[in-house]
């Protein structure tokens, strides 16, 4: 039957530090089927990345602790060796990190970087390695890839290192990309840019992707589906356009709220979700959001809702006295 | 790079100038007139007058500068009185010891400390890491002449292995095989200090670089973690180690005539003490200059090796 490309069932991943156990990834379902793409958000902090880096078996081997189910083209991620994995990486997933301006050795010219992939995972030789990767940068639109090529990382700008980047996820054609906050860094203008690339690719190359971002905006065209994520859990999750219009959970309109690309700037003020999130390793029993929370009871305080479906098939959200179901915004412009 | 390297010649240039000054200044900060700190009290007017003239003693101090420093351009750095040899010459054959010396116990430091630093890294305070951390802090209080005495006792005494012990020295143009039996307690003697430093050194930036997101993209690339460690974190953590090598080989240069004097090999550094035990101010002087220069350049080559190394340095 399966369709679907990827199958997280109840996943945890904590971390075991010296200020105590750091639930980063409190209990995550979801899956993702071949071809989409699903787009992920919360406040930073809020555990899409340790998430992203789980749902790869990228974590650290040492003080972490994983519980669960990662079910990646039908193979267990969970419990899986560093060898098993380094036989799935980039080929199955990979993954375009947050921060083009670290994610880069800097020391290495960034042809390398990218035909070095080439050759360990799919055995090309020196040459047809070295046209592969001019190919790639061209694809991801770098200028005088040939010539660009031989350059390092400091010698280029935010943007096309970020465009070294995907080209470096994208070499071994994986079946699920994995985007952790790809634009954050860069500027306004460049974002869309890369976000756009991203598109084109995944059309072209058949990806599934996983979108991450802490700015809704970011991910209102270009995903099917969003999850919202605090505090290490779900709390809202449906099509793009009920996540957006009739959202139930509060938090899921003040992430929107605080979005520069959804509100209106002429009309409302950006607003910023008041207060901050809160620390993982002493979680109380109830809803994380309360303290924050206009709507907030001693309900919420004492207990914590669980995913409750809405209206809309696939819809559902996590809250004591939610939202009514009406639309509730404009549409994006 | 090319205004990197242009700079830094500059600067080459600027110090061993101020060091020419220094060590010909130097016979004349000694109390006393110059010929006869150079001849000792007992000197014949004849030797005296020899000197004068070698020296430009009776000209104004800047003309004696000249006249010295356009001896040294041609390379001459003067003829001892003492042992009346050229001390060009007494250099040209002490000179080459070092550098074999040097560049053994370079092979051998190097040889251990990467591999070793690599494995430490790799688990920092596992088991292994513990151990040669410990192990390399206790090496590095140990002093060179007490592993020497130890190395001798053992290796050349109790085991009785042939040309190890002292004055068993033999060049390498008479019988390479016995003269590298003859360097090889000193060459070991001077690795194990550099091993220390090269271990510690190595081994807390490899340990900083394995942390980079770049490593962690590295992994996701489907990549061996020996390959992880050479081609990606050995490199950007290799600044620092070049760094110390430079100061260190420096340091040897000038510094290994403790293992030199106790092996009797006749290197820079045995030549200088005796050199000063004989009061033979000239070729001290000579000595102090090739040991300076050759400090800075050696220097000055593993700036040019680190900034090939890593580009980011020559762009600011
Ligand atoms: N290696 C780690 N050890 C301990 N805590 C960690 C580690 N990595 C992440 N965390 C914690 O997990 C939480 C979630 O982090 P992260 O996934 O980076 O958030 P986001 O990507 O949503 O901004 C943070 O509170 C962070 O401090
Ligand atoms: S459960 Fe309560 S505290 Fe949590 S979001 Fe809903 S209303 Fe707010
Ligand atoms: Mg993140």
């Amino acid at each position: 039957m399966s369709t679907q490309l990827l199958v997280v069932d109840d996943l945890h991943t904590t971390f075991r530090t010296a200020a105590g156990l750091v639930a980063a990834v409190g209990g995550v379902s979801f899956d993702l089927a071949t071809n989409e793409t699903v787009g992920i958000v919360g406040e930073s902090g809020s555990g899409k990345t340790v998430l992203a880096r789980t749902i790869m078996g990228l974590q650290p081997r040492s003080n972490v602790e994983v519980r669960g189910s990662v079910l990646l083209d039908g193979h267990q991620v969970v419990g899986a060796s560093e060898r098993e994995m380094r036989e799935r990486w980039a080929t199955d997933v990979s993954m375009v990190f947050q921060d083009p301006m670290t994610s880069l050795n800097p020391v290495m010219r960034i042809g390398r970087q990218i035909d070095e992939t080439l050759r360990v995972r799919l055995g090309m030789d020196k040459r047809a390695a070295r046209a592969r990767a001019i190919e790639l940068l061209a694809m991801v639109g770098m200028p005088s890839a040939e010539h660009r090529y031989r350059a390092y990382p400091t010698q280029l700008s935010g943007g096309m290192r970020q465009r070294v980047v995907i080209a470096t996820a994208l070499a071994c054609s994986p079946k699920l990309l994995i985007a952790d906050e790809p634009t954050t860094g860069l500027d306004v203008t460049i974002q869309a840019q890369i976000l756009n690339l991203l598109d084109d690719l995944k059309e072209q190359l058949h990806m599934s992707v996983i979108l991450i971002t802490h700015d809704l905006g970011v991910v209102a065209t270009r995903t099917s589906r969003i999850i919202v994520m605090y505090a290490g859990r779900i709390v809202e999750m449906g099509a793009t356009r009920d996540v957006f219009f009739r959202h139930r959970m509060p938090y899921t309109r003040a992430l929107l709220e605080s979005s520069p690309k959804v509100s209106n700037p002429s009309h409302t003020r950006l607003r910023v979700i008041p207060g901050r999130p809160p620390n993982l390793s002493t979680l109380t029993s109830g809803c994380a959001f309360a303290p924050r929370c206009s709507s907030a009871s001693e309900r919420c305080h004492q207990e914590r809702p669980s995913l409750e479906p809405a209206e809309e098939p696939g819809h559902v959200f996590a809250c004591w006295h939610p939202l009514a179901a009406t639309e509730l915004h404009e549409a994006p412009r | 790079m090319l205004r990197y390297v242009l700079r830094r010649l500059t600067l080459l240039i600027g110090i061993v100038w101020v060091i020419s000054v220094g060590s010909f200044y130097l016979i004349h900060l000694l109390p006393g007139d110059p010929a006869t700190v150079i001849l000792g009290t007992g000197a014949s007017p004849a030797n005296r007058a020899i000197l004068y003239r070698q020296l430009g003693l009776n000209k104004p101090i800047i003309e004696q500068y000249f006249v010295w420093m356009g001896n040294i351009l041609h390379g001459n750095l003067g003829t001892s009185f003492i042992s009346e040899t050229s001390v060009a010459s007494t250099i040209r054959t002490a000179l080459p010891i070092d550098v074999e010396l040097i560049v053994l116990s370079q092979i051998l430091a190097f040889a251990a400390a990467i591999p070793l630093a690599m494995r430490s890294a790799r688990k920092p305070n596992g088991v292994l890491d513990r151990i040669l951390s410990a192990g390399s802090f206790t090496l590095l209080s140990i002093p060179s002449f007490i592993i020497i005495v130890l190395l001798v006792l053992v290796v050349s005494i109790k085991l009785g292995i042939a040309n190890t012990g002292p004055s068993s020295y033999v060049s390498l143009g008479s019988d390479w095989v016995v003269n590298l039996e003859s360097l090889a307690l000193p060459a070991f003697t001077l690795a194990v200090g550099s091993f220390v430093i090269y271990f510690r050194v190595l081994r807390s930036d490899l340990i900083a670089t394995l942390q980079e997101e770049f490593i962690t993209m590295a992994r996701s690339k489907g990549l061996r973690q020996r390959r992880i460690m050479w081609r990606h974190a050995f490199r950007p953590s290799s600044v620092a180690l070049l760094g110390a090598a430079g100061v260190n080989i420096g340091g040897l240069l000038a510094g290994g005539f403790v293992v030199e004097y106790l092996l009797g090999i006749p290197g820079l550094g045995y030549t200088l003490i005796t050199g000063i035990a004989s009061s033979d101010y000239l070729l001290v002087q000579g000595i102090v200059l090739v040991v300076s220069v050759g400090v800075v350049l050696i220097n000055f080559v593993f700036d040019f090796i680190i900034s090939v190394v890593d580009p980011r340095i020559t762009r600011e």
